[in-house]
């Protein structure tokens, strides 16, 4: 094993750790949000809404997660040029988060509505019947629920999503691999292989991470539900 | 918006000329990563002491790797495999022509055999248990038993689980278009090369995609119910009482 590589590439895998947690922690956040917005179309009684959640979420699982960055990064400054709006100076990262958002929303709006149809329906009555209003009974009564159901689908996803963040070296945003990748060019090529397998590694370790906490989580949410 | 319309009509034949390429790239990534999962998935069933934790510290870790890290470097590796391997069986190392092609497909295979290990696991554990006791009633030794009574169900079984993984396999061989595979997403890139539209190519290429991918699961699901015919709860002539 070649440790001056070793050496000279860690520093520098290990200083890229933080962006490819902002390009994994970004998109969850939006996507938990505009995911339970899907969800709740895709669970109501609008038709019109209705279909074109459908569609939109047919789209974002049926084409591959690179086509999509792709349409994103030459799509959107065409959108936005229409209504002379200029964003070609947006950082190669924006695009990424932007894509992955959009695709992660529609796995999250499907794990959700599994969960929420998996919640009894005599609870959302029950919290009717002791007088909780709509967004009452909808924060106390169903998201807790359908979250501690849709957890472990959830953890996958989110899994996915920390590994997912590697294509995006491919529009030219910085990353762990982008990083690799660069100093593998830089070099000719010179120890490539060991500089991937220290990637791998760390790629490993933070999924491994995001594994326990999403065990700690899930535990802690079923608290109410296990017998002594 | 200004899309070039026309551009993106002409040129749709031409990325749906990269289609089949796709498929055999699917084709033999989901061959290699089914029997890499039997395998697997039989030394986990079969409890064999070391073999079976080592089977399940290799999935661990190719899980936890994204693809885009084994593609590379299974891309990177491949010219000295391919000389390691030259005079073997016939096969001429020649560095001008790398097969990437296998690279790609060692990958994938790799990366989702580890993901339908535990579809073949669970499927086997989740046949009813009676269906063994049977197996023994009519007098079959255990070999008997498994491929024909057990393995067909649990191959039914594993039908809705397979048919999504092929659906992520069919996705995830558009990553093989940055190591240097001629597949749809690469038909595209260079059919859009010449007047830099990219935008409408790649439009061209996700519609592709879309279509095959939801033609796809249709076709599945109307196959698994016409397939597990001998699951399905028959009728009740007796209508429930209607609570």
């Amino acid at each position: 094993m070649p440790t001056h590589v070793l050496q000279s590439v860690l520093p520098g895998l290990l200083q890229q750790v933080p962006t490819t947690l902002l390009y994994w922690f970004v998109p969850s956040a939006i996507a938990l949000l505009l995911g339970t917005l899907l969800c709740i179309v895709r669970v109501g009684q609008h038709r019109v809404l209705y279909w074109a959640c459908t569609v939109f979420i047919s789209f974002f699982r049926g084409t591959p997660g690179i086509v999509q960055i792709y349409i994103i990064f030459f799509g959107l400054p065409k959108l936005f040029w229409a209504v002379h709006v200029d964003i070609d100076g947006w950082p190669a990262g924006a695009y990424f988060i932007i894509a992955t958002s959009l695709n992660l929303s529609c796995f999250v709006c499907e794990v959700l509505k599994g969960g929420y149809l998996g919640v009894d329906h005599g609870q959302i009555e029950a919290g009717k019947s002791i007088g909780f209003g709509r967004f009452q009974n909808f924060f106390r009564v169903i998201a807790p629920q359908t979250l501690q159901i849709s957890i472990l689908n959830l953890k996958n996803l989110e899994i996915d999503v920390l590994k997912d963040t590697s294509v995006a070296y491919t529009i030219g945003a910085m990353e762990i691999l982008g990083y690799a990748n660069r100093v593998i060019s830089n070099q000719f090529g010179v120890g490539q292989l060991w500089i991937l397998g220290v990637a791998a590694i760390i790629y490993f370790i933070l999924c491994a991470l995001l594994e326990l906490g999403f065990t700690a989580a899930s535990h802690h949410m079923e608290r109410h539900g296990r017998r002594s | 918006m200004d899309l070039d319309y026309d551009f993106m009509i002409s040129d749709l034949p031409t990325v749906l000329a990269g289609l089949p390429k796709t498929l055999i790239l699917t084709f033999w990534s989901m061959l290699f990563a089914i029997a890499m999962a039997v395998v697997f998935g039989g030394l986990i069933l079969s409890r064999v002491p070391i073999l079976k934790q080592s089977v399940i510290i290799i999935n661990t870790f190719i899980k936890g790797v994204p693809l885009t890290v084994q593609l590379l470097f299974c891309y990177y590796a491949v010219p000295y495999v391919a000389k390691g391997c030259n005079g073997f069986l016939g096969y001429q190392y020649n560095p001008r022509h790398i097969p990437y092609f296998a690279a790609a497909v060692f990958a994938l295979a790799a990366n989702f055999g580890a993901y339908i290990t535990d579809v073949v696991v669970s499927s086997m554990r989740a046949v009813d248990r009676g269906q063994y006791e049977a197996a023994d009633a009519v007098g079959m030794n255990k070999f008997q038993g498994i491929t024909h009574l057990i393995i067909p169900q649990a191959a039914v079984i594993s039908i809705p689980s397979m048919t999504n993984y092929f659906i992520w396999l069919l996705k995830g061989t558009a990553l093989a278009s940055i190591v240097n595979v001629v597949e749809m997403l690469t038909t595209a890139k260079i059919s859009a090369a010449d007047g830099y539209q990219y935008l409408e190519a790649y439009i061209d290429a996700a519609v592709i995609y879309w279509a095959v991918c939801a033609g796809i699961e249709f076709m599945m699901g109307r196959f698994e119910h016409h397939i597990g015919f001998f699951m399905r709860q028959p009728e009740s002539r007796v209508r429930p009482i209607s609570s």
